[in-house]
């Protein structure tokens, strides 16, 4: 099969951050129409190993090649001009600009030295109808949802006609009809005859996209094959060294249900009329395609943004709570998509984003002690695996750390109701699995769990009922019994109205 | 065990010398004994004690701006305030309380007050801290003159008088009161959750109020206690001066953001100390009487200001790229 040179290729490289390594003798070779997997958990090294093939980053050690030969100082422009387009994990969209100027920033058509609009325009939407981009090209990128941005994120790389296209993880926030349209539209480049590097912590899309897979561990290539004759859990055993196991864990019917918190004609943000129970002791999944208003519901059910009722019941107290000190006070907690952005303060040490909550109920002039705050965040980083020094940013732990963080932080106040957007987005297969653990554990000692998600599989194998959202409105309440991905995706798109007594 | 003990002092000993505010100490240090050797009469006792004395009111406004800086506002009104507080404080003393405490604490609850209403600006309203505090700053000096117009007024008060010109135990009371904000202030900061809010929030305001920081009154509260810092300089420069009048508090703006910014805090907010500032305004202080022992007019003395104030951040206090 390996005839042609390949298009783009990084031979033996090593590279290391202020002394550690972080990959250490890595090969991979990128072959024209072929899929080529890039697997391994967070901290593996797989961005390290996209920072080094796109010229964002220079090797220790080893060469990158392209075409064959070796290229002696890739930098990013280099890459640019050679073809190769990354599609990055962390948007490197400009909220302001709307998707056209987004999509052609930096390779603007000109004319008489100016900005060709009617050019940019008509190249941009070719490459927006591509990924099915449909929205007005003059919309500002910041009025999209993130699943769109993602979208915008892809178009940006075609735009430029890519020979390579690197994606890391270009699915983790988009939904199960805009996966599809993805997943076909890399099949159509690749039988056009470009060279797709995919990563992704799905394994079912990697295993039907994919021709050949790399698996990364600690830094160094621990599998460089095809995918044919491999399964999953092969994939998996592979990137952790050992067998995986069940991801989810094992789904038991939860004590008689109580209503926490149960609203009438609820609307917030997108979000209409919604009737909505939320049972102590349950798992309850909010599915749909995203941006549909899903957000809106934890946010107005938090009091982050305003809410209207008809009426309301959070914890036995009567009405929402209308502002989030209140909301922490009736026992919710909320935990967002966006880490980075909403969940996090980075460059504060993580024991601080660990005690924030607590700094937020405390009376405000009340002496820290920080022995104990140092032993509260000890006792969580040592509950949920969170390694190192807890003095260090958190900007410093990889993306499943941090999920993990802005989950600790809530822990020391036993929350009731624990509002979870997305948790598992980006986050590697080992640290899903201690995440699931956890939700299931927090349901059986009788807590309510609200989880938004994104991936269809986890609403279906750890939810008790799901709550199926499209257009503001819960179109379809899912129980145990009816739960299947069809389901919900049915139910999402509007295939089929479903109604389950709930 | 006592290994253990020695390398964690060692490294914590490690953290200091390497920190901002130590680095800030050392610069002041350095110009010192530099001055004290190329000027005669600069390294006198006499001579440092009225630096730092100066160094006081710079330090009572800077207070106010690191905390409204780490919170990651910025209060540019805080020049006016001063002035209002200087200018009222004659018109408010009455012959009742002959001790004149009342007057002063009449003032602060006033400037304390035009602390709330730019706070309310920001967190209520939604203005940029930028534009509420200088849309403030222009109110109270138009309202200033129309009050005060151009002539100087002259402080009765014995309290004031005392803090200005008293030299308890050989120590100037202004001195004194800046020790006293100094303890308070930097436990505010870095010993209560009040503190920790304040960093959380400049750090990233979103993710604070979605982890339950009040935002608003938190943001109240900073910028009520930038009004009262501000007023209590106002105080401080009024009995140092013996008279107020409009433009005294006019240095103090610029001033105030530098020896934050000199101190380390990040003018982007979320990290910094109180700590740092105290060098800083001393710093400030030092480099003022320096130019003003070179013979120069005043054109040249604020251009040699100016350049000296973006050296020194040149050599210190750039922001470290953030993600």
């Amino acid at each position: 099969m390996v005839t042609r040179a390949p298009l783009l290729a990084a031979r033996g490289v090593s590279k290391s951050f202020f002394g550690n390594p972080v990959l250490r003798d890595v090969s991979i070779a990128l072959q024209p129409g072929r899929v080529h997997a890039l697997l391994g958990e967070n901290g593996a090294g797989k961005s390290t190993l996209i920072n080094l093939l796109s010229g964002a980053l220079r090797p220790d050690g080893g060469t990158i090649e392209v075409d064959g030969y070796t290229v002696s100082r890739m930098t990013p422009t280099y890459a640019r001009q050679a073809g190769i387009a990354v599609v990055q994990q962390e948007l490197s969209l400009t909220a302001s600009l709307s998707i056209a100027e987004n999509i052609g920033l930096g390779a603007y058509p000109k004319r008489f030295g100016l900005i060709d609009y009617p050019e940019l325009a008509a190249r941009a939407g070719a490459a927006c109808d591509l990924v099915g981009l449909h929205e007005p090209l003059s919309t500002p990128v910041g009025h999209l949802p993130l699943g769109r941005r993602q979208m915008v994120e892809i178009a940006k790389a075609l735009y430029r006609t890519p020979r390579v296209l690197i994606l890391d993880e270009p699915t983790s926030s988009l939904s199960a009809t805009e996966t599809k349209i993805l997943t076909d539209l890399l099949e159509r480049l690749r039988s056009e005859g470009i060279a797709i590097l995919y990563i992704s912590h799905r394994l079912n899309e990697v295993m039907t996209l994919c021709q050949h897979v790399t698996v990364l561990k600690d830094g160094t290539c621990t599998a460089d094959r095809t995918l044919e004759g491999t399964d999953a859990a092969g994939l998996v055993r592979l990137m952790v060294g050992r067998d995986p196991g069940d991801l989810f864990p094992r789904w038991q019917p939860s004590a008689p249900p109580a209503d926490v918190i149960s609203v009438r004609k609820f609307s917030a943000g997108l979000m209409r009329d919604v009737d909505l129970d939320i049972r102590a002791g349950e798992l309850l999944g909010i599915g749909g395609l995203v941006g549909q208003g899903q957000e809106d519901l934890l946010l107005g059910l938090y009091g982050a943004i305003p809410a209207g009722t008809a009426s309301a019941t959070v914890n036995g107290a009567s009405g929402l709570p209308g502002g989030v000190p209140k909301a922490n006070a009736l026992g919710l907690a909320y935990v967002p998509a966006d880490r980075k952005r909403e969940g996090l303060h980075l460059i504060h040490p993580i024991i601080a984003n660990m005690m924030l909550p607590a700094f937020a109920r405390l009376p405000a002039l009340k002496l820290r002690s920080r022995r104990a705050e140092r032993e509260t965040a000890r006792g969580l980083a040592a509950q949920l695996a969170i390694k190192g020094d807890l003095d260090r940013p958190a900007q410093a732990l990889s993306g499943g750390n941090q999920q993990k963080v802005a989950l600790a932080k809530w822990m020391p106040h036993d929350p009731l109701v624990l509002l979870l957007n997305d948790p598992t987005r980006g986050v590697d297969v080992e640290t899903k699995r201690e995440i699931y653990m956890m939700l299931r554990n927090f349901a059986a000692a009788g807590k309510a769990v609200v989880l938004l998600s994104s991936d269809t599989p986890e609403l279906v194998h750890l939810c008790d009922r799901v709550a199926v959202v499209r257009e503001g409105r819960i179109v379809a309440m899912l129980d145990r019994g009816a739960l299947s991905e069809e389901a919900i995706v049915s139910a999402a798109m509007g295939a089929e109205q479903r109604k389950v007594a709930a | 065990m006592t290994a253990w003990k020695d390398s964690a002092y060692g490294r914590r000993a490690l953290t200091i010398l390497r920190s901002r505010p130590f680095l800030t100490v050392a610069i002041v240090a350095a110009v010192w004994i530099a001055a004290s050797f190329a000027s005669r009469g600069f390294g006198a006792y006499g001579h440092l004690r009225y630096l730092v004395e100066l160094g006081a009111v710079i330090g009572l406004v800077a207070a106010g701006q690191t905390f409204v800086v780490i919170a990651g506002g910025i209060d540019l009104s805080v020049a006016a305030i001063v002035t209002v507080s200087a200018v009222s404080l004659p018109l408010l003393s009455w012959q009742a309380d002959p001790t004149g405490v009342t007057g002063i604490l009449a003032v602060l609850v006033l400037t304390t007050a035009i602390g709330l209403v730019n706070g309310l600006g920001v967190a209520l309203l939604r203005v940029h801290p930028m534009i509420m505090t200088l849309a403030m700053a222009t109110f109270l000096q138009g309202l200033l003159i129309i009050i005060a117009g151009g002539s100087a007024v002259t402080a009765e008060n014995p309290v004031v008088r005392w803090l200005g010109n008293a030299r308890p135990a050989g120590i100037p009371a202004g001195v004194l009161l800046w020790v006293l904000v100094s303890v308070i202030v930097l436990t505010t900061m870095h010993a209560t959750s009040f503190g920790a809010r304040i960093f959380a929030m400049g750090a990233n305001s979103l993710a604070a109020a979605l982890s339950g920081v009040p935002v608003t009154s938190t943001t109240l509260a900073v910028y009520g206690i930038s009004g009262f810092t501000s007023g209590l300089a106002g105080v401080l420069v009024l009995g140092m001066n013996g008279q107020g009048y409009v433009g005294i508090g006019d240095p103090y703006l610029l001033a105030s953001i530098a020896a934050v910014v000199l101190g380390g805090t990040s003018i982007l907010g979320g990290l910094g100390t109180y700590a740092g500032t105290i060098p800083g305004a001393i710093l400030l202080v030092t480099i003022t009487a320096l130019i003003t022992v070179v013979n120069a007019s005043p054109g040249w003395r604020s251009v040699m200001f100016g350049s000296l104030i973006l050296g020194l951040l040149l050599l210190s206090g750039r922001e470290q790229a953030r993600r």
